[in-house]
């Protein structure tokens, strides 16, 4: 069994990979994706350190509940995002700028 | 005494602040406040005791120094005061009536009022200081009413010649002042008057204050600006010639007389005695009313000087006093007759200088009471018996006499030239009455001339009277009279010969007189008539050194200073041009670099607002990296 | 090297492979496509990190549900062309900072810690689903009803949303 530090490893460049992902891509779908990606590196490190405690099932119920949470937001996100562009005919989010200032 | 000292400044004041449409008013406030000072000013004489009055006033103090302003009056200044103040109003009265319809009227008044203040203010200071900074001011207010016409350029000319004439003089004056506080430490009169040494700065000293009166009595060699000063208005003439201007100077002389070494007083003496001779044989063969009568007041004045230079200032300042009378009286009545004759001009339009006495002639039964006045201080003036003129001069005799007796051989040829000035004086005199009053009318036969108003001969009637003998003395050939114990008091020296002596030369001059002017024959002399060519030598000695130097220092100024000026001139645009791109790159640079710092930071942080999701993320994940970082640390 | 290791570097490698190209990917379909790889490496790590339960969970949900979603998101946002949708790239150096800083520190934290596993407890009688189970409907029932009132919040907010139908509120 590979030691958990290569799980916390991967979490954590999954986690970053998803920082830039959302920063950089000039899409809302690519942005959600990226959301995507930081909740698995997050739901990866709670299934990795349930391992540390084989009797309890903490980190999977919390793996699960955030596995819901993000299909909540998906769903919700997509359709906002849906919404956004049935109104402004466009889906990047920088041109969406009716709240500055 | 304040009062008498301060009203005519009051009525210059008056004069100064009202407007043109109430100028009618000063004809009247000036001569009434100069009348409330003359009698004041008598109230003062007639209760004089023989300890002098002072009134302290503590003026600045420098350290421990402490000058005082001080007046005081003693005899000599009591006799002044009066006939300052006395001469003053009249001449007030006069002008009233002279300056009748002037424009500058306000003006003329005003500097009248300063002018007698002035006047007044060297009378009364008991401070060298003091009676310098008056001395200036009588200075400028005759510099003021010597040009009040100053439409005319020849009143402007004769107003600067008269002020830089002063101003050469004054250079001495003010030298003398400073060897005297060098020396003695004091300005204070009372102080150097006390001191019983004699010092030998004392003789530079007194020299250098000479020097003023020379500038501001007229004497030899700055006396050539008094007959040019008679473009002025004939009142300011008047006063400038009896009571103030070249007054102030005898008066100086006298005041600080006691100061004069021997060695000084000879100097004095020829300076006045050079002065009478010549400025008596220019007033033999001028044709001008006035330039006779400065001529001959020059004259007068020198033979004061001389009278002072031999000791004798008492007799000086009895001359100075009886000249004051007679000499106003002279000049009120050639204003008038030249007044009137303006007017009668204007009616009928014709022209000629009414004050050319070749151009008038037997103006007696036309200007009755003006001949009469004429004739009265003419005499006078020519030292005829029966008059102030001669008494005085009688006493200034005797005292040359005295001081001849006593020294070297020389002196007598002052003697001699003073009896010459005194023969000449009734030559002139007699010449002026002639020529205006006496024989057949030339030009003016065609006129119809009346006297003038009563307002101008009211004060020539009274300056008239006041020029016959019974003003000084009860005795018309003893100059030993009430006012001269005043001046001198105590034993004097008197010389009965002298008075038989002087009024025989004076008939015979008279006489002399006759016989030369009765057909109405002018005699012409060049040298004299130009006043010994002094205008011509001073232009000569002075005017064109002074040119060529202007033009040397000219030359210089165009090569070697603008040179040097042009070149500091280059440097300085090529460190302007330097400033300027310093200015331009640095200064501004940092200006602007501030600027777009303030504009990058504020777009910078207004990108945060910026509405831009994205960014908003990176912020905020920013911020966490930061906290993380913290936390590693 | 056994099977279960290789099996796990494959994995590894296959879900940070597909994170990395996802960063530089400019389709948003094909970015969806490395993202469905990604869930599945991660399904199959979750398996050799025994959570089977979390594994078919995450199969599920992620691969069957929300990929599903966004690649309908996806057709929905695009107009009707043969063109792909291609996305641009703003905010390079933010990007690449952040996340090479946030990576840098999150290793350094857990290079600093080591963790040990606990003592193992008396093996229980029921299997890991099982155990799961109990523990839905005993300890964790509130998050379970609350997950659930959730769930269906958002499926009747999402609908809602995303409708066409003009109502006066939206």
């Amino acid at each position: 069994m590979a030691p958990i530090d290569h799980f916390l490893y991967l979490s954590a460049f999954l986690f970053s990979a998803g920082i830039v992902v959302v920063i950089v891509k000039r899409n809302a779908i690519m942005v959600l994706l990226g959301i995507e990606l930081m909740l698995n590196a997050a739901n990866l490190n709670l299934v990795a350190f349930n391992i540390l405690q084989p009797g309890l099932f903490t980190g999977h119920m919390f793996a699960l509940f955030v596995i819901v949470v993000a299909v909540c937001e998906a769903a919700v996100g997509l359709a906002i995002v849906l919404r956004v562009y049935q109104h402004y005919q466009t889906s990047i989010p920088d041109e969406i700028q009716d709240l500055k200032e | 005494m304040l009062m008498v000292f301060l009203l005519p400044l009051v009525s210059c004041v008056i004069s100064f602040l009202l407007t043109d449409r109430y100028a009618w008013v000063i004809t009247l406030t000036a001569p009434l406040l100069q009348l409330i000072s003359m009698i004041g000013a008598l109230i003062v004489f007639f209760s004089l005791s023989a300890e002098p009055y002072t009134l302290a006033l503590p003026w600045f103090h420098i350290g421990e120094f402490i000058f005082s302003a001080n007046l005081q009056i003693n005899a000599v200044s009591a006799i002044m005061l009066v006939v300052v103040t006395v001469v003053s109003f009249l001449v007030h009265v006069y002008s009233t009536g002279y300056m009748a319809g002037d424009e500058n009227n306000r003006r003329y008044f005003a500097m009248l009022g300063f002018f007698t203040f002035s006047m007044l203010g060297i009378v009364l200071a008991d401070n060298l200081l003091l009676i310098f900074v008056f001395w200036e001011l009588v200075g400028f207010s005759s510099y003021m009413l010597i040009g009040h016409w100053n439409q005319k350029p020849a009143a402007v000319n004769a107003a600067r010649k008269a002020f830089i004439f002063n101003r050469i003089g004054d250079a001495g004056f003010l030298i003398g002042l400073m060897i005297i506080w060098a020396n003695a430490g004091t300005f204070e009169l009372r102080n150097l008057l006390l001191q019983t040494e004699v010092f030998s700065w004392q003789t530079s000293a007194t020299l250098c204050i000479f020097c003023g009166v020379i500038g501001k009595s007229a004497q030899f060699p700055l006396f050539t600006w008094l007959p040019d000063a008679m473009e002025g208005p004939t009142p300011v003439s008047a006063l400038i010639h009896a009571a103030t201007m070249v007054a102030a100077g005898v008066f100086l002389l006298s005041r600080i007389f006691a100061l004069y070494t021997p060695e000084a007083l000879d100097v004095v003496a020829l300076i006045g005695i050079i002065t009478a001779v010549l400025s008596a044989l220019s007033a033999l063969v001028q044709t001008d009313i006035k330039k006779i009568l400065a001529y001959s007041t020059i004259s007068q004045l020198g033979l004061m000087v001389t009278a002072i230079g031999a000791g004798a200032a008492d007799a000086a300042m009895l001359h100075l006093f009886t000249h004051a009378f007679f000499k106003a009286c002279l000049f009120l009545s050639a204003g008038a007759v030249i007044h009137v004759l303006h007017q009668a001009q204007q009616q009928t339009h014709t022209h000629f200088d009414v004050q050319d006495i070749r151009n008038l002639g037997g103006l007696r039964k036309k200007l009755p009471a003006t001949f009469f006045a004429f004739a009265l201080s003419g005499s006078a003036l020519a030292g005829i018996p029966f008059f102030s003129g001669f008494v005085s001069k009688d006493a200034i005799f005797t005292g040359l006499w005295n001081w001849a007796t006593m020294g070297t051989s020389w002196r007598w040829i002052v003697v001699v030239s003073a009896f010459l000035v005194s023969f000449i004086t009734v030559l002139y005199t007699f010449r002026l009455v002639w020529f205006m009053f006496m024989g057949e009318e030339k030009s003016t036969q065609a006129l119809d001339v009346t006297e003038a108003p009563l307002v101008m001969r009211l004060p020539i009637i009274i300056l008239a009277v006041a020029s016959l003998w019974f003003i000084i003395t009860i005795n018309p050939v003893d100059f030993n009279g009430w006012l001269f114990q005043i001046l001198h008091p105590g034993k004097y020296f008197h010389f009965n010969l002298m008075a038989a002596v002087s009024a025989s030369w004076v008939l015979l001059a008279l006489g002399t007189a006759h016989r030369m002017y009765r057909t109405g024959k002018n005699f012409n002399v060049k040298i004299f008539q130009r006043a010994f060519y002094l205008d011509f030598i001073y232009q000569l000695l002075f005017e064109k050194p002074v040119l060529a130097l202007a033009s040397f220092t000219d030359r210089i100024d165009r090569h070697w200073i603008d040179g040097v000026l042009h070149s500091g001139v280059y440097a300085q645009v090529t460190l302007a041009h330097i400033i300027g791109w310093f200015d331009k790159w640095i200064i501004d640079g940092s200006v602007n670099a501030v600027a777009a710092t303030s504009n990058g930071l504020g777009s910078f942080t207004r990108s945060f607002q910026g509405g831009k999701i994205q960014l908003y993320i990176f912020w905020s994940i920013f911020g966490l990296i930061i906290f993380l970082i913290w936390m590693l640390l | 090297m056994t099977i279960a290791t290789f099996m796990f570097y494959f994995f590894e490698v296959m879900a940070a492979l597909s994170a990395l190209a996802l960063i530089f990917v400019r389709n948003v379909f094909y970015g969806a496509l490395l993202l469905l790889i990604c869930l599945l490496s991660l399904a199959g790590i979750y398996v050799l990190a025994f959570a089977e339960f979390v594994a078919v969970t995450q199969i599920l949900i992620y691969a069957g549900g929300i990929l599903v979603v966004i690649i309908f998101g996806i057709m929905l946002t695009t107009k009707i062309s043969g063109k792909p949708l291609v996305v641009k790239h703003g905010n390079w150096l933010a990007g690449i900072f952040a996340g090479i800083s946030m990576a840098a520190l999150l290793m350094t934290f857990f290079s600093q810690e080591s963790f040990s596993v606990s003592p193992i407890p008396p093996v229980s009688k029921y299997g890991a689903i099982e155990q799961i189970g109990i523990q839905l409907m005993t300890g964790f029932a509130l998050p379970f009803e609350v997950a659930g009132v959730l769930l269906l919040i958002t499926l009747a907010g999402a609908a809602v949303i995303a409708s066409t139908i003009k109502s006066k509120k939206i």
